[in-house]
């Protein structure tokens, strides 16, 4: 098939509620290694689809019908992850706003009390970058970046193409 | 926290189902009120009550009691009390007192009333995944249908059944695709307490269409293991596994639905 | 059905207030209730010294490492503790980035977990 190996997307689309979140995490993961990605390279990633899903569904789901959107973006150099959800209560933009903006130094005690910022605080730790934006209508979408190359990706796709 | 104050309302996403509040201390000198509010509850002919948990300070075993008795109530007259919003410490208690083998618990009210409209309204869960048009997308894939299947309940068996029966749809979109394609795949996955409808569409190669067509027109009878008929054999095996198989052709796109009723 | 995840539990020789706890599979946010309830029933029986075998814990997040942070609170609270051993090098990577290295009794294997035993 004529897909180009280096640049490609996949997406998972569910309700938001917490009990998919493995099953969507190893969806991704899998398909990571079915792609030649490293496996420490996928478990991270497993990890920050992990958390940024939980993150969606206990913060940005309300309505009983809500539905989580994750898309997984692979380039040459990097994957991209964006999640979108319907967006949360006006104190739980700000959390999410504080806890993209902080960045302690890896490996510094944590308040172990604020357990629902542990999880951001560890796709921080695992990314190279990760921001968010909010809509009008209060969508939000939280887009995490991982560079490939500190990984050793690079030779992920030439197996791939060669595969 | 200190005095029990409890508020009673009807939850808007689903009327039938009754949220009652529950925030300071659930202790012996609440039992009371407790008790009261469950009568109330009762007298107006709402039996499914979701109890919010979540500005609960302190809960005493005695409480816990009243509350195991308004349950107890509800589910004579046909309904149920389940537990939302539960701070550790309180599902802790729960646990050491063996409660949460009693109750049903849910981490949010959402929970709670998704879990109401899945078991008595027949909701269905919906999920669809995307994937470029190339095959070592699919075990994936169909693992992860194999996993949801299994998660709301279905046999072992059945969920390897529907395993297949995604396998094989797509492979089949992938191979017949045009060979330039790079639209993705989609497949979206249905499923409520009865059965599993997987929806599979890609992009139509018009001359590997004909092809399709004709060998779904003959493909009535079990497999023969003939060379020409390896690609006929995956769709025969889905029409055997499934209760239901059909398949709308267009020059815009190629839509494969198969249903899967729950084996009793 | 949870993401999979086993308890397994063994007797701890000469510490009749001692648990082995073998993690098998996934800890995530859909199985740390089945876990709190399977612990504390060790702690709550008087098993305050708790070893946990992660030898075979291939996963944890951040929720699992919540109830392992509760599970050593609780522990030394009734004057016991919570040691891990066998960490394998992506769940510790993820107990180091957030710090949680100086709050968790960590081990390098069973051995020296149970020399720690008091």
């Amino acid at each position: 098939m004529a897909i180009d190996t280096a640049n490609y997307q996949f997406c998972v689309k569910f309700p938001g509620s917490l009990e998919y979140i493995p099953a969507v995490r190893k969806f991704v993961s899998e398909t990571l290694l079915a792609n030649n990605f490293d496996p420490k390279f996928t478990y991270r990633s497993e990890i920050i689809v992990d958390e940024i899903c939980n993150n969606a569904v206990s913060f940005g789901c309300v309505s009983v019908d809500a539905v989580v959107e994750l898309q997984c973006m692979v380039h040459g150099d990097r994957i991209e992850f964006e999640i979108k959800d319907e967006g949360g209560k006006p104190d739980d933009l700000k959390r999410l706003t504080e806890a993209v903006k902080k960045r302690p130094r890896k490996g510094s005690p944590r308040d172990m009390g604020k357990k629902d910022s542990l999880g951001l605080e560890i796709v921080r730790m695992l990314s190279d970058q990760i921001t968010f934006e909010t809509a009008a209508n209060n969508l939000t979408t939280v887009r995490v970046v991982k560079l490939r190359e500190e990984d050793g990706e690079a030779e992920g796709d030439e197996a791939a193409a060669a595969g | 926290m200190g005095q029990l104050r409890i508020e009673v309302t009807q939850s808007e996403a689903a009327p039938e189902i009754t949220v009652l509040r529950f925030e300071g201390d659930l202790d012996n000198a609440s039992i009371r009120n407790i008790g009261s509010s469950f009568q109330l509850i009762i007298e107006k002919n709402s039996t499914y009550v979701v109890a919010d948990m979540s500005g609960v300070s302190m809960l005493s075993s005695a409480a816990l009691g009243e509350i195991m008795g308004g349950r107890k109530a509800l589910v004579e007259h046909g309904g149920d009390l389940v537990l939302a919003c539960l701070s550790l410490p309180i599902k802790t208690k729960l646990t050491l007192l063996g409660a949460n083998r009693i109750f049903r618990l849910h981490s949010d009210i959402r929970s709670a009333i998704n879990a109401y409209k899945w078991e008595f309204e027949g909701k269905s869960e919906v999920f669809t995944l995307s994937m470029p048009p190339a095959l070592r997308f699919v075990p994936s894939a169909r693992q992860f249908a194999s996993r949801l299947a299994g998660l709301k309940g279905y046999s072992r068996r059945d969920a390897f059944r529907i395993e297949t029966i995604v396998d094989e749809i797509c492979n089949n979109a992938i191979e017949h695709a045009p060979a330039d394609s790079k639209r993705n795949v989609a497949l979206t996955l249905s499923i409520d307490r009865r059965k599993v409808e997987i929806n599979v569409i890609n992009a139509s190669d018009p001359v590997k269409l004909e092809t399709l067509r004709r060998m779904l027109s003959g493909a009535k009878e079990p497999p023969q293991p003939t060379i020409e008929d390896r690609r006929g054999r995956g769709l025969a095996l889905v029409k055997l596994l499934s209760n239901g198989l059909d398949i709308d052709f267009s020059e815009q796109g190629t839509r494969v639905h198969a249903t899967k009723l729950k084996e009793e | 059905m949870d993401s999979q995840i086993k308890l397994e539990f063994e007797d701890v020789k000469d510490h009749r207030d001692a648990k082995l706890v073998r993690f098998i599979g996934d800890l995530d946010a859909t199985n740390v209730e089945t876990v709190l309830e399977k612990v504390f029933a060790l702690l709550c029986d008087g098993y305050v010294n708790i070893i946990a075998d992660f030898g075979k814990l291939r996963y944890v997040n951040s929720t699992g490492l919540g109830i392992l942070l509760h599970f050593s609170k609780s522990a030394q609270e009734k004057g016991g503790s919570f040691k891990i051993a066998n960490v394998n090098e992506n769940v510790y990577e993820i107990i180091e980035i957030i710090g949680a290295m100086s709050l968790l009794q960590i081990y390098d294997n069973l051995e020296e977990a149970m020399a720690a035993l008091k």
